[in-house]
């Protein structure tokens, strides 16, 4: 019997072997015609040929035994489908409730691994992208782990190597693109004429950058990446030679990307390196260190080999120039794999996420096993009756797998769509932590993953109960509630609990993670606060002290003047926003530095007059900057945090103290100490020096007005205080501080979210199962109950021994899930703040709302037992 | 099926059942045992024997192990298994009853 089921795997998985032991068994049979002709006198030969020729054509008889292996798997296959769907038809609360378990499980799971998929597992859309590395120099010995690169670096990098093919430069501006229907602010790759051939990403219209378009006097040209063409242009094709002026020269558009995977970052369109004015003034500085670059290594070139290379030539260069290369910073250079680049800060949150949604495909598994369990044994009579009939146990066994399978295919299409309908809010999420979430999608892998997990979900659900059932093939009785499948039962509940615990556990340390974040106090008020971002255009802008100081101190005033404003200040970089700080080696007067090392630095923030008032960030001690202050070059004025003064001055006033932030060629002078304020609210205040924004003209600003209105209704009078000063000049990125926040929580947000709707999923599905497993335990106790109470049990006593019997399996999986949770939450330590991943708080609690929920999940049926009339259950009985 | 008698659909299956009563044999050996047996008049086609052996074996009627034949070499096996038994029971009965009844009709 069981051989024949081997012999259909076989003939589905292991085709090979059944053809050889076919071709044994054949040439055995002609080998004995033979002998037969031979003992009939014939010569061997004649013997030979005439055997074969009375077997009548091998291939004919091998290909008829082929059809019986084939037909008969696919007519039982179909067999059991036929049967399956009527099956089915006649139980559909079983299948509802089936299909949205499964739904939920296999939507969870696909959702997850579509991110998976499209962020780490999809080859990046570059050639060869294996080849591809980042290069970078970072000075060890003070913890500078990407100093950036200069023109004059990559020039002798890409001379001197010899395990690089070619070497390519980056660095992204912000530039104003005039000639569309309003002045635009455009992020702008500035590349050289290589980058997307070291890529080897073709633009999909127009040409490459060549090069001569790198060239000094070359006529300036763009390329636009696909999604900014879509935006700004809607796609259309005749872009391609169309010109738009950029820093006061025509810019011709000669290009157009396909949509791909942007590195090292997002931006709207890109430009060869000779266009960049900024670039331009400092190319000949070996120290100004803007760019980063990108390369390809040369075929049949390790890793390992580039390294050192590249740390041979920055030991050359380190040789060559003490005074760039302070030997006390140490320098180095390596190189790391592009893929790596990509998703370094999401591996951990993803493989987080992925744990947990397998964990509930678990869940699921063990619930439908124990549903499956508990429907096997209302179908024992027609079981019964079909081993009557002569179905072996392996063909009812298939029977209930393929009826599972199916259900679950079906389960697996429904979780499709729920993965397909979350999909966008994932996109979102992972958007924020890498660039290749672009690539996430639905795609034929992904496909293929939630319907192979689904059909091993069924076929797992569908005949665990037997497997473990071990039912001896004389007994297919196999549903019965036999002590065995009791046992299965139980511990299929127990493993539930344990797993519920443990995703239980992960969510409520992210959901706390996630409340002391909001409840972090930032240091400053963040209602009421109105947040814009103006770029300046570089080369209307073009003097520093003459242009852009008058237009920063005019656009404070103006803003100040709008009906309902209290307090109005610039900076340079928005508080709890993702753009990165500027933080830099200091000198402090009178503390030489202990060694490099511990090199001080200090975070530095350029700020306008108004921007503590528009913050309300109180000053501790002496004044803030105004708006009147002379402006003294040698000595510009300075305003350092409470944590910095503390750091240096303690005990004493921090005021008239002297920093340097040019290793001691200038020293700024503090006149001001104010309250710490936290950057992002998981990092406590560091060292912050802040200077004036007049003291010097920068070309960016973000820009904060604080006011007693509504945020909102201020947009277009903000917009013509701006036109005001400059009619050309844009201003967008409106966003209430509020708003800022809030934007700064929805990673950790998000994360809480998703393991708190996984474990919510988990929880229920437990809580039901448990229920079920009591209520058939309590139906099977009906008896005994109808005995205690008739000889005097008390209704508390019975609904007592039914909770004391569901809170046993609890407890269990309580000791188990503690002990898988201790062990696993230590992997999240990156993804909380403010809890230990062992936080005893989260650890109780969470096991308190499980206890409460099985104690409920248990009532339910245990009522019912405690009700039942005495009379009645010993007469059923 | 046969060549110099045609067999009603299934007969074959019950020769095999039978032939493999009396003990394990290869291929070659249920058909000489089957032409022995008719005295001669039955000759199983080779088309004919494998594939119904081959489907036996699927339906979980007789099971097959590779051993020595007598003289000594690699072949395989057939076996009845216990359902193989009790469907040559059933066919048995089956073919009797039938036989019964055509030869009745032939004799009225």
């Amino acid at each position: 019997m069981r051989s024949g089921l081997r012999t259909r795997l076989r003939s589905l998985f292991r085709r090979d072997r059944l053809e050889w032991d076919l071709d044994r068994e054949l040439a055995f049979h002609v080998d004995m015609l033979t002998q037969q002709n031979m003992r009939a006198g014939m010569a061997p030969g004649e013997a030979r040929r005439l055997a074969l020729r009375h077997f009548g054509g091998i291939a004919s008889v091998k290909e008829a035994v082929r059809e019986t292996w084939l037909s008969r798997t696919i007519e039982t296959f179909t067999q059991d489908v036929r049967y399956g769907v009527r099956n089915i038809r006649r139980s559909r609360g079983f299948a509802f409730v089936v299909v949205i378990t499964m739904a939920l499980g296999i939507g969870a799971n696909t959702a997850i691994f579509s991110v998976v998929n499209g962020v780490l597992l999809r080859p990046l859309p570059y050639a060869d992208p294996d080849r591809l590395v980042v290069l970078r120099q970072h000075q060890p010995a003070i913890g500078n782990d990407d100093m950036g690169i200069s023109a004059r670096e990559l020039d002798d990098y890409r001379a001197q190597s010899n395990t690089l093919d070619a070497i390519s430069e980056f660095h992204e501006m912000w530039f104003i693109l005039l000639g569309g229907e309003e002045p635009q602010r455009v992020s702008t790759g500035v590349v050289s004429s290589n980058f997307f051939n070291v890529l080897g990403v073709r633009p999909m219209l127009g040409r490459d950058f060549v090069h001569g378009d790198e060239q000094h006097d070359a006529a300036a040209v763009l390329i636009l990446s696909h999604e900014y063409w879509q935006r700004a242009f809607h796609g259309d094709a005749t872009i391609i030679g169309r010109v738009f002026e950029m820093n006061d020269r025509p810019h011709r558009v000669v290009g157009v990307l396909p949509p791909t995977t942007p590195y090292p970052s997002k931006v709207d369109i890109y430009m060869p390196t000779s266009a960049c004015p900024f670039r331009a003034a400092a190319v000949d500085k070996r120290g100004s260190r803007m760019a980063q670059a990108i390369a390809r290594m040369r075929a049949g070139v390790s890793l390992e080999d580039v390294r050192s290379d590249l740390g041979a030539i920055a030991r050359r260069f380190a040789n060559a120039d003490p005074a760039l290369y302070p030997p006390a910073y140490g320098f180095s250079a390596t190189a790391t794999p592009i893929a790596d680049e990509l998703t370094r800060s999401f591996s951990r949150p993803l493989l987080v996420l992925l744990g947990t949604a397998a964990f509930v495909l678990l869940i699921v598994c063990a619930s439908l096993a124990n549903l499956t369990l508990a429907r096997i044994v209302r179908r024992e009579g027609e079981m019964t009756v079909r081993a009557a009939l002569g179905a072996s146990r392996l063909r009812l066994v298939r029977q209930l797998a393929t009826e599972s399978t199916m259900l679950a295919l079906a389960g697996g299409v429904a979780g499709l769509l729920v993965a397909a309908a979350g999909l966008d809010t994932l996109v979102t999420y992972a958007a924020r932590f890498t660039p290749r979430a672009a690539d996430v999608r639905i795609d034929r892998t992904v496909l293929l993953f939630s319907l192979g997990i689904s059909a091993a979900t069924g076929l797992i659900f569908g005949t665990l109960p037997f497997l473990v059932g071990r039912l001896s093939p004389r007994a297919p009785r196999c549903g019965r509630a036999t002590p065995a499948s009791q046992r299965l039962r139980t511990a299929l509940i127990v493993a539930q609990v344990a797993v519920s615990f443990m995703l239980l556990v992960g969510a409520g340390l992210t959901i706390r993670t996630f409340y002391k974040l909001q409840q972090v106090d930032p240091g400053f008020r963040t209602d009421h606060i109105m947040t814009m971002r103006i770029d300046l255009n570089f080369t209307k802008y073009d003097d520093g002290l003459y242009e852009r100081v008058p237009f920063w101190q005019a656009l404070e005033q103006r803003l100040r003047a709008i009906p309902g404003v209290i307090a109005a200040g610039g900076a340079g970089t928005l508080p709890l926003s993702e753009r990165g700080r500027f933080s830099n080696f200091i000198h402090v007067e009178g503390h030489p530095a202990p060694d490099t090392a511990r090199h001080p630095r200090a975070d530095v923030r350029f700020v306008s007059p108004g921007y503590f008032d528009a913050l309300e960030q109180p000053l501790v001690e002496g004044r803030v900057f105004s708006a009147t202050d002379p402006r003294i070059d040698d000595q510009p004025l300075l305003i350092v945090n409470h944590t910095m003064a503390q750091h240096y001055w303690a005990g004493q006033s921090a005021i008239g103290k002297r920093v340097s932030g040019d290793g001691g060629q200038h020293w700024g002078l503090i006149v001001g100490v104010v309250a710490d304020t936290r950057q992002q609210l998981n990092e406590a205040p560091r060292d912050e020096v802040y200077v004036s924004m007049f003291e010097r003209g920068y070309l960016s600003g973000n820009w904060l007005v604080r006011s007693n209105r509504d945020d909102d209704s201020m947009i277009d009078e903000i917009k013509a205080a701006v036109q005001a000063i400059d009619p050309d000049q844009p201003v967008d990125q409106f966003r209430s501080l509020a708003d800022v926040r809030r934007a700064s929580l929805a990673p950790p947000r998000l994360t809480a979210t998703l393991l708190g709707l996984f474990a919510a999923l988990a929880l229920v599905i437990t809580a039901t199962g448990m229920a079920g497993v009591i209520a058939y335990s309590v139906s099977q106790r009906t008896q005994e109950f109808g005995i205690r109470m008739a000889l005097g049990a008390g209704r508390g006593t019975v609904l007592a021994m039914v909770l004391r019997q569901g809170l046993r399996f609890v407890a269990i999986g309580l000791g188990l899930g503690t002990v898988g949770a201790l062990l696993l939450t230590r992997l999240m330590t990156t993804l909380l703040f403010g809890v230990e991943p062992t936080d005893i708080i989260t650890f109780f609690s969470v096991a308190l709302v499980l206890v409460v929920v099985a104690a409920i999940a248990c009532l339910i049926p245990a009522r019912r037992a405690a009700s039942v009339d005495p009379l009645v259950a010993l007469r059923v009985g | 099926m046969a060549s110099k008698s045609d067999l009603l659909q299934g007969t074959l299956d019950l020769l095999i059942l039978k032939t493999l009563a009396s003990g394990p044999m290869h291929g070659w050996g249920v058909a000489q045992k089957i032409h022995v047996l008719s005295n001669d008049i039955l000759q199983v086609n080779q088309g004919s024997l494998y594939p119904a052996l081959h489907r036996l074996e699927q339906q979980g009627l007789i099971s097959a192990q590779w051993g020595a034949s007598d003289t000594n070499r690699q072949a395989k096996f057939y076996e009845l298994t216990r359902a193989g038994r009790r469907q040559l029971a059933d066919e048995t009965r089956n073919w009797e009853r039938m036989a019964g009844a055509v030869a009745r009709i032939l004799e009225a």
